[in-house]
């Protein structure tokens, strides 16, 4: 096919992903190397969930070989696995899925490899622990790759409750797709606009000289323009500022209408209370200003800190202004006359991208770096961007276990039995049971109908014992929730259901796409879900 | 066609994780919940249906595969297209051009051992009431509305002293998607929520025809106006390449005569073809919510979902879980008319074209009458010319307030009841 602009092999077959992340999110996709450690059902379903979409490589370090069980509960496995390594056999079928993917294995632990081999783990982009892993080995592992600024995902899936949790250092996002990027400036027009207010809507209310028609078609940002004006010569030069002022207002619109059908006027009202307000910085984006890094920039400092800078100083300069981003909506018009409105709209933005550019260079020269390290299509993201990035400053495993843990998330949470904290609490003392080191074989609470009870007491007795380390106060009866968390978890006897499996995939793949893509907002730092209520909680511990 | 295998037995071992829930109770499992050998052979009994083998139809499959059902239907009338292979993990590239639900049965059969799925290549309007009947559960993995509409009303229609079959259903955009549980006339219905669904935001023709200002106008004037005009009787076929393109040339003529920047293909045909974003990892969370309460529901092993669980992926991660209320007035579930004020000056013809803005009042071929005449009805012929002059009058001509106009569609086994009042 010699259609131009015709998709190529690739888009097509990726056509439903790229209308949510575009090329920029599949190449960052594509460089991507994902370790997984230990393909255990929920392990292999994430991967099965980024293998499809294509990232580049995946590895997984897995020691076990497959068994009867784990053919009830991992679809990447079949009969002819059994016996094999999980690895290798996970590994090939995986591959299946899409041949742009590599995939590669490891039949070793994750201890081994920690030991023996620390360097290797620089090679891999992001890090998924799932399965039975010791205390001792996440935060080992938490300790090697934090420091990298390697995201590290941890990852528990038993019986109807999972959780996951994601250790991210700095993590800026520019393209956090809001909804809207629209900013009309109807408070603080540029002078190209104002003339081309005066020009078509001056004479709105001269039906000498202007038609039905030319006026049934102004464009509504032209009316609002006009009728503002007419408003500040009565209102001490002030826009409408509050609610009843607003209607007002809306109330001045009506009255300028020719007649009950004028679409035009209706969508000028319709657009008041969303675009009448006060131009200012949105917090994400004072909180980025506010940040040292911003200020203090190095040879060091990443593209995103540099273009920060040099939108604060464009904003310093520009009476508070971000730049525009140039984006206008629809509206009832004549084509050429939208036309020119979206290109007055466009050229001012192009403006605001030069300045900015022209200070990211400046800004590049004084650090001795050439000045144009910084391509202008990442500079122009920005400033489309600049009301709506977001900072995520996560908090490492050993942040939350041994240096600061946040126990008030823990003891405020406590008292509602519906809270899903309980699960969290339940899947710590899970985790504190396997990391015993008298349980050698690692096996799980509830592995076997006779230990359940016996079980379900030491988990409780877990819970305790962290309530105790974080200085939690409790009475019995606040840990009636956390005892039916721990009922359901020994329950499980430390299996995996596949529906849960499934799904925990689907969440931990959706999290690491965002996370890869620097697009979206990844969720930070611990998700529970809980498969019999149907519900997630989201914690910053 | 996979036939039956004879069976080796199953290790014990095979379902040991999945015996620990049905065999153990747990704190939050109901009542009646025996847990024991019953629940598996229960499962394993059980006929459930799945609807739709695409991105969440290979997902559910393999899911019901791995709670221990045996038993499973699946329809679809889609072939495999090479777009699906980014989220549809059961097609390959070779399997481009084949039937979805063919495809999918035979792997998911050859992949876990002993399980029987029996597929359809058909629309699931082809199938009676006496085949939906054999079900004890029917998982939706569709995404057309209309279909959900049929099905939906399909299972409430077929309630009776031994049949109430739940009616699973979950749906995808992007990074957000819902799943839920409907218990036909107990709990709020599909069509209980189509008001939850966004309104088309049509263009009106006459920017299409004069004034364009988007990309989008100069598409579906390629498609709306100048493919009629051109191409006569001939429909477009959307995923025809060669159709595309002409669409594609001509709304690049027609923004680049009006100065508008932005047409591209992939514009083209997400525009015609209403192209949803969709992606494997939300499908994966969507389908396992449904197929974790269906087997909730056919075991009892813990309580099910009542009834409603919307996921939000794009920013953070959110859920929110509630009760959707029943609608009294509910054309499938409800036992009263809707309200319905009109324009007495507008025609019936108007009428028509309101009702098609609103998701719960789109139809495709309505037909409609109060309780005292036929105002206008599509078939047959005869009947179709005769009521055809009521188009052009005047609605306060053919109604009265207070009259009730019921509007009926040969694709929806149910009826519209509206009480009219009047209001200009």
């Amino acid at each position: 096919m010699s259609v131009p602009g015709a998709p190529t092999a690739k888009e097509k077959k990726y056509d439903r992903q790229l209308r949510l992340w575009g090329a920029g999110g599949q190449e960052a996709l594509e460089t991507a190397h994902i370790l997984l450690i230990n393909a255990t059902a929920a392990g292999s379903e994430t991967l099965k969930n980024l293998v499809l979409p294509g990232i580049g490589r995946f590895t997984i370090i897995d020691n076990a070989v497959v068994t009867d069980e784990d053919l009830g509960t991992n679809f990447f496995l079949d009969d002819s696995s059994i016996g094999l390594s999980r690895a290798q056999k996970t590994c090939e079928l995986l591959c299946e899925l899409n041949p742009e993917v590599q995939g590669s294995f490891v039949n070793d632990t994750i201890e081994n490899i920690l030991k023996s081999n620390p360097e290797k783990l620089k090679e891999y982009t992001t890090v998924i622990a799932t399965g039975d892993i010791p205390t001792a080995t996440l935060l080992s592992l938490d300790a090697a790759l934090y420091p990298l600024s390697t995201p590290l995902f941890v990852v528990k899936c038993v019986g109807f409750t999972m959780s996951c949790r994601v250790a991210l250092s700095e993590h800026p996002i520019v393209e956090t797709h809001p909804a809207s990027t629209v900013d009309l400036r109807l408070f603080n027009p540029f002078p190209e606009l104002i003339a081309l207010v005066d020009e078509k809507a001056g004479l709105m209310d001269d039906k000498e000289k202007m038609t039905t028609h030319e006026h049934g078609h102004l464009p509504y940002v032209l009316i609002l323009l006009q009728a503002l004006k007419e408003w500040k010569s009565t209102h001490d030069n002030a826009p409408p500022s509050n609610y009843s002022q607003k209607n007002e207002f809306k109330s001045l619109l009506r009255s300028k209408m020719w007649n009950a059908d004028e679409e035009n006027f209706e969508e000028a009202i319709a657009a008041v209370l969303p675009h009448f307000n006060p131009p200012s910085i949105p917090g994400d984006t004072r909180a980025v200003f506010q940040d040292k890094k911003c200020d203090e920039l190095s040879k060091e400092s990443s593209h995103f800190w540099i273009i920060a800078q040099a939108i604060k100083q464009f904003s310093e300069k520009n009476d508070g202004l971000l730049p525009l981003p140039g984006a206008l909506p629809d509206m009832k018009a004549e084509s050429k006359d939208y036309i020119r409105l979206q290109n007055i709209y466009k050229a001012k933005a192009r403006a605001d991208l030069a300045a900015v550019v022209q200070i990211v260079s400046d800004l590049l020269t004084e650090l001795g770096v050439r000045a144009d390290k910084i391509p202008e299509s990442e500079v122009e993201t920005f400033c489309k961007h600049a009301g709506y990035i977001k900072l995520i400053r996560g908090r490492s495993l050993n942040d939350e276990y041994e240096k600061s843990p946040k126990a008030q998330i823990i003891s405020s949470d406590l008292s509602d039995p519906t809270s899903l904290i309980h699960y969290y609490l339940g899947l710590r003392a899970y985790e504190a049971y396997i990391s015993d080191e008298k349980n050698t074989r690692r096996i799980a609470p509830g592995a076997e109908d006779s230990t359940v009870d016996a079980d379900t007491e030491k988990l409780k007795k877990h819970v305790t014992e962290l309530l105790d380390k974080l200085s939690i106060t409790y009475s019995p009866e606040l840990l009636e929730g956390t005892e039916k968390a721990i009922g359901e978890i020994v329950r499980a006897g430390g299996g995996e259901l596949h529906n849960i499996s499934s799904l925990t995939g689907g969440i931990v793949a959706q999290e690491i796409i965002k996370v890869i893509t620097r697009q979206y907002i990844p969720m930070n730092n611990t998700v529970v879900f809980d498969g019999i209520s149907s519900r997630t909680q989201v914690y910053q511990f | 066609m996979a036939t039956t295998t004879v069976l080796t037995t199953e290790s014990p071992d095979r379902w040991k994780y999945l015996n620990n829930i049905l065999t153990r109770r747990g704190p939050y499992s109901d009542e009646t919940f025996e847990p024991g050998d019953e629940p598996k052979a229960f499962l394993a009994d059980l006929k459930i249906l799945v609807i739709g083998a695409g991105g969440l139809g290979c997902e559910i499959l393999k899911n019901l595969a791995l709670s221990g059902f045996k038993d499973i239907h699946v329809i679809d009338m889609d072939t495999i297209d090479i777009s699906n292979l980014n989220r549809q993990f059961l097609f390959r590239e070779a399997d481009v051009g084949k039937s979805k639900a063919e495809v999918a049965a035979a792997f998911v059969m050859k992949r876990v051992r002993g399980v029987k799925i029996t597929p359809f290549n058909c629309a699931i309007q082809d199938k009676d009431d006496e085949y939906y009947k054999q079900f004890k559960i029917v998982v939706c993995g569709l995404d057309s509305v209309e279909a959900r509409r049929w099905i939906n009303a399909t299972l409430v229609n077929l309630v009776g002293e031994e049949t109430l079959i739940p009616l699973i259903d979950g749906g995808t955009e992007g990074f957000k998607g819902q799943a839920r549980v409907i218990l036909p006339t107990i709990s709020c219905c599909y069509e209980c929520t189509l008001d939850m669904l966004t309104p088309r935001a049509a263009v009106p023709l006459c920017t299409l025809a004069s004034i364009p200002r988007q990309p989008a106008h100069c598409i579906e004037w390629a498609s709306v106006i100048q493919w009629p005009k051109e191409k006569g009787d001939l429909k477009i076929d959307m995923d025809d390449p060669e159709h595309v393109t002409w669409l594609y040339t001509k709304a690049l003529a027609r923004a680049k005569e009006f100065n508008i920047p932005g047409v591209t293909y992939a514009m083209t045909q997400g525009v015609i073809k209403n192209i949803i974003p969709a992606i494997a990892s939300t499908n994966a969370i969507v389908a396992a919510s449904c197929c974790n309460e269906a087997l909730k529901i056919a075991t009892t092993a813990s309580p099910y979902l009542d009834n409603y669980m919307m996921y939000t992926g794009d920013e953070s991660v959110y859920t929110y879980t509630f009760q959707h209320e029943k609608k009294e007035d509910c054309p499938v579930c409800g036992n009263l008319p809707q309200d319905l004020t009109v324009d007495p000056e507008s025609t019936l013809e108007q009428l028509m074209e309101k009702l098609q803005e609103k998701p719960e009042t789109t139809l495709k071929k309505p037909s409609l009458r109060t309780s005292s005449k036929s105002l206008y009805l599509q078939a047959p012929k005869q009947l179709e010319e005769q009521t055809r002059p009521n188009l052009e009058k005047k609605l306060n001509e053919l109604m009265e307030e207070g009259d009730e106009l019921s509007i009926s569609d040969p694709g929806m086994p149910f009826n519209l009841r509206f009480i009219i009042s009047f209001s200009s």
